[in-house]
């Protein structure tokens, strides 16, 4: 017996999803009227265009951290008065149902940056109120390497409730007390999930892992960052290609850097904003006065690849990579990070 | 979960003085409008504030008066662009946001009972204030305090009502230098580093130096080759900020964040990383 673990057969997923909306806001990737695939929150479930076989083109951190946020409001009075107030966002339960193992591995990151480093409200509001139903990959797409990252194909830990499809249903394996909240709220969904069915999970994950179609050194290129042997011009070559969009750091579900700017709305009020930065942008360093401690011509994705491949292993222990594959699709400069690790590696 | 603070919130204070410093410089006396914040607000030197001008955002300004003057804040702010210019237009009474205090101080335990050399530039004087100051208040703890301040020109020279002040103190010396001289000016012409032979700087001085890049630069090679320990040469860096908390990632060096593993950095420190202001 395996108490724990759940069916729901997947003629209920439309039904399961319609109950969920009613108590929860819901984000789930959607088709659009364009062919995308995008994380998107559900209006009406019987219009909805779930996708649960395309990798949604934007993550959950959109949602998180969002590309453009009001901090504050800010008013300055007759007195020469100057206040600041919070501008929250709403306190609105969200269920983000088919969270891949990538992203939800970004989560997790984004967790550690704004929950442990800093304790960030803006953040930790939208956390608090999220529940996350995360789906294994049984299929990995072409662009991916989670193997390579180490987080992927299939999770085991993580999210509120884990789904995992094995064809006509999903094993469903509670996380962490939210999840196990909702199959109490709406037993009527899920069955008792047999031996076997584990046995078909396994056989799925060993289908994922083998079905990677490129070969990803990540392990090597952290080592040589690591060791110190990755070569100048690496970075020079990759950084004069850089086409300095921020494409990749949009995508990345583990980029979090931003910036915060003022919006003044009259003369006398205004928002404070935060808004998504990239550190490969030229401006990202740059000092008053035209000053700029980082050569971008010679360095402009370097700290990009740094942070992600040397900093935060030797912070967090591991890359800050998750293997997703978007900033490779995104990258017409051909700057992305396989083709840096495939530099970074060459000649091994 | 965390306890939630309200990391970027601004709290309102007020002009209570300007001090005039030069045509580019000038020095605020703030109070916080929240009289007990104000009251209850402590801070370290070295450390810095984010300070908010009505619509023009946020820059990271050092904290220039020593944490023994309570109830009041000093920041000496030299125009530099849009923020650093709004700010020096507005008049006693006005209001600024600021939220700190932020960032890594100078250690001023392991300061008890050394010789200090301060060394800086331009408004580069301002963190070292605090630490000036902070010396004074308990000068027994502290051994020979000595001053170096370069300038661009006599007239540039800020901070002339402190330095008046240092040099009346026992125990204190306090050496000018200018790049370009003007008519009258009595003191030495010439990099900040003309005035190491005649401070008789030995390797038994701990050194805290802050300036431009160039200045930098400059001092530190001079004070290794004079025997200093790396370990006690001691400076702060300057990054573009935007959050001051270890987030935003704008103040990156090598794999530090200036934020909150500096700006305060010993050359020990900045030889393990690689630093544009160095190299
Ligand atoms: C730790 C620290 C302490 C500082 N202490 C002082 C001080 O005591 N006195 C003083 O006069 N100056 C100090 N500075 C420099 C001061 O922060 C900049 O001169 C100021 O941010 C320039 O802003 P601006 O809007 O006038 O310039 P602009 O050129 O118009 O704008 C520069 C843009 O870059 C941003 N920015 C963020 N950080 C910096 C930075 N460090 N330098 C330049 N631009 C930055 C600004 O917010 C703005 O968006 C300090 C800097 C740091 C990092
Ligand atoms: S760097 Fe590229 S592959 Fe890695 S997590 Fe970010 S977008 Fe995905
Ligand atoms: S200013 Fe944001 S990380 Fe340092």
């Amino acid at each position: 017996m395996n108490d724990d673990k759940l069916l729901l057969k997947k003629d209920y997923l439309t039904a399961f999803l319609r109950q969920l909306n009613k108590d929860y806001r819901l984000i789930v990737p959607q088709k659009n009227r364009h062919g995308d695939t995008l994380f998107s929150p559900a209006v009406d479930i019987d219009s909805l265009r779930l996708d649960l076989a395309n990798q949604p083109q934007n993550s959950i951190k959109q949602f998180m951290l969002p590309q453009r946020e009001v901090l504050f409001t800010y008013e300055s009075g007759s007195g020469g008065d100057y206040r600041f107030h919070a501008a929250g966002s709403p306190d609105e339960p969200t269920i983000y149902f088919g969270v891949r193992p990538c992203d939800l591995s970004a989560l997790l990151y984004m967790d550690v940056i704004f929950l442990h480093d800093a304790a960030d409200p803006h953040y930790l509001q939208k956390r608090e109120h999220s529940v996350i139903i995360g789906l294994n990959c049984k299929q990995p797409f072409e662009k991916c390497f989670c193997n390579a990252t180490g987080n992927g194909p299939f999770l085991e830990f993580g999210a509120d409730l884990q789904f995992t499809d094995l064809g006509d249903c999903f094993l469903v394996e509670p996380g962490r007390a939210k999840g196990e909240e909702i199959i109490r709220k709406w037993p009527q969904f899920f069955s008792p999930a047999a031996d076997e069915d584990i046995n078909r999970q396994y056989q799925s994950f060993l289908e994922a892992k083998d079905g990677f179609s490129r070969l990803v050194h990540v392990d090597q290129a952290v080592k040589r960052l690591r060791d110190g042997e990755v070569a100048e011009a690496v970075w020079q070559d990759l950084s004069l290609r850089c086409q300095d969009c921020g494409g990749c750091a949009y995508v990345c579900p583990t980029c979090t850097c931003f910036t915060i700017s003022d919006y003044p709305l009259n003369d006398s009020e205004g928002e404070r904003v935060r808004t998504w930065d990239a550190c490969t942008f030229a401006g990202f360093t740059a000092l008053a006065g035209g000053h700029n401690p980082v050569n971008h011509k010679q360095a402009a994705i370097r700290q990009r690849f740094m942070h992600k491949l040397k900093f935060d292993v030797e912070k967090h222990g591991r890359p800050s990579c998750v293997g997703c594959g978007r900033c490779v699709d995104i990258c017409f400069g051909g700057t992305d990070i396989v083709r840096f690790i495939n530099k970074a590696c060459e000649g091994i | 979960m965390p306890e939630v603070k309200p990391l970027y919130l601004p709290l309102p204070a007020k002009i209570e003085d300007i001090i005039i410093e030069n045509s580019q410089v000038k020095t605020f006396v703030l109070s916080f409008t929240d009289r007990e914040y104000g009251r209850l607000f402590t801070f370290e030197p070295g450390q810095f504030m984010m300070l908010s001008v009505l619509h023009h955002g946020e820059a990271p300004i050092s904290i220039a008066s020593s944490p023994a003057q309570s109830g009041t804040l000093r920041l000496s702010v030299r125009r530099a662009g849009k923020l650093t210019t709004a700010l020096l237009e507005l008049e006693k009474g006005a209001v600024v946001g600021l939220r700190g205090p932020y960032g890594k101080a100078f250690a001023m335990r392991e300061f008890a009972h050394k010789d200090l050399l301060f060394v800086a530039g331009g408004i580069g004087l301002a963190p070292l204030r605090s630490v000036i100051e902070s010396c004074l208040t308990e000068r027994e703890r502290y051994g020979e305090i000595t001053i170096l301040f370069g300038s661009r020109t006599p007239s540039d020279l800020a901070f002339r009502q402190d330095i008046d002040n240092w040099r009346r103190q026992p125990g204190v010396r306090c050496m000018l230098t200018v790049d370009q001289g003007e008519p009258g000016w009595q003191e030495n012409i010439g990099l900040v580093t003309t005035l190491f032979d005649e401070a008789r700087i030995s390797p038994a001085h701990t050194a805290l130096v802050c300036g431009p890049p160039l200045m930098i630069r400059a001092v530190l090679a001079e004070l290794s080759r004079r025997g200093l320990r790396d370990e006690n040469i001691i400076t702060t860096m300057e990054r573009h900020m935007k959050c001051g908390v270890g987030v935003c990632r704008h103040c990156h060096l090598d794999d530090k964040l200036v934020c909150v593993d500096g700006p305060v950095f010993n050359l020990a420190q900045l030889r393990d990383m690689e630093v544009m202001e160095l190299s």
